[in-house]
């Protein structure tokens, strides 16, 4: 019983400090979230970290489209051997976590042949619990490509929609 | 075996590794609250309408539990939270791996990116379980706070 009264005491003091603390801290939140749950749709996916001035969130249909016609360059953003498991046929790797932070812009000028920097890029990570699409196109547009665009859902939501898989490892087991 | 679990030296370690563990992990999620409600959403557990709240106290009780457990106040209140949010951990870790969720676990750091050992993660907090299993079940008792009133 005494167990279980402190637990209560620690449990009332906690959140005192919690919500006084948060109503004075420079990056307070409100008491009930944006966040939305996982979706499958048409509509395009945005995660609640974006903000305005990201790049163009795009639906899969849109993704889909745009594999189809070739017109964009699909980007992995997640490590190689998850790019190597299964991805989007005819993507290539730049995965975020390994960014040489010294010299990004030719390492992604690299990465790219030397792409226009109008190319249309489609820049993906797993699905919607991932955040290193978004910041892998934050990135990009800081370095001057102007035609990125991000889907959101990801490698998943392609395998969900019955989509190709290009699959360069076995990673079954 | 009871001498054992009634270790002084032992409970010590335990406490100490306890408290510096949680102590440190909830600096992170206070510093940046949001960082960490997105971490919470990245499980897809809890309901939308819940995370924010969970943010915002949760990281206290890790620091409080943890100040608790290093001066020995509060011990055996602490030494439950601990053993609850560790088991909480657990679960919420080993059902990401189950359902194939590549998340940041968002356990020492916001979620800055996916990519989150969570295998390591989860061996982790096992090994934090045990530690705090065997204070919950230990009778050491030196060197606490409350010895002293």
């Amino acid at each position: 019983m005494n167990m279980l009264r402190q637990a209560f005491v620690l449990l009332f003091f906690a959140s005192v400090l919690g919500f006084g603390v948060n109503s004075f801290h420079p990056n307070a939140i409100p008491l009930i979230g944006e966040y939305r749950e996982l979706t499958e749709g048409s509509e395009p996916i945005v995660p609640p970290s974006a903000s305005a001035g990201d790049p163009p969130f795009i639906a899969i249909n849109e993704a889909k489209l745009d594999h189809e016609a070739g017109s964009s360059l699909f980007i992995d953003a997640r490590d190689p051997s998850e790019f190597e498991c299964g991805t989007i046929p005819g993507s290539i790797n730049m995965p975020f976590e390994y960014l040489p932070e010294d010299s990004l812009e030719q390492y992604m000028d690299s990465v790219l042949s030397g792409a226009a920097k109008e190319q249309g890029l489609i820049v993906f990570c797993s699905g919607e619990e991932c955040d290193v699409s978004l910041h892998l196109a934050r990135n990009l547009q800081a370095f001057g490509y102007t035609g990125v665009k991000i889907f959101f859902g990801g490698a998943r939501e392609w395998e969900n929609f019955e989509l190709e898989i290009e699959r360069r490892v076995d990673c079954a087991e | 075996m009871r001498r054992i679990i009634d270790s002084e030296i032992i409970a010590l370690m335990a406490r100490l590794t306890l408290a510096g563990i949680f102590i440190l992990a909830a600096y992170y999620k206070i510093v940046d609250p949001a960082a960490f409600g997105k971490s919470i959403w990245n499980y897809h557990i809890l309901p939308a309408q819940t995370i924010n709240v969970i943010a915002i106290v949760l990281p206290w009780l890790e620091v409080l539990a943890g100040i608790a457990l290093l001066v020995g106040a509060y011990y055996r209140g602490a030494i439950l939270w601990i053993n609850i949010m560790l088991a909480v951990f657990i679960t919420a870790l080993a059902s990401t791996i189950y359902r194939g969720l590549d998340i940041d676990c968002g356990c020492f750091k916001a979620a800055a990116s996916a990519v989150g050992p969570a295998w390591d993660q989860l061996n982790l907090d096992i090994g934090l379980l045990v530690l705090a299993a065997f204070l919950l079940v230990s009778r050491a008792r030196k060197w606490q706070l409350a010895n002293l009133f």
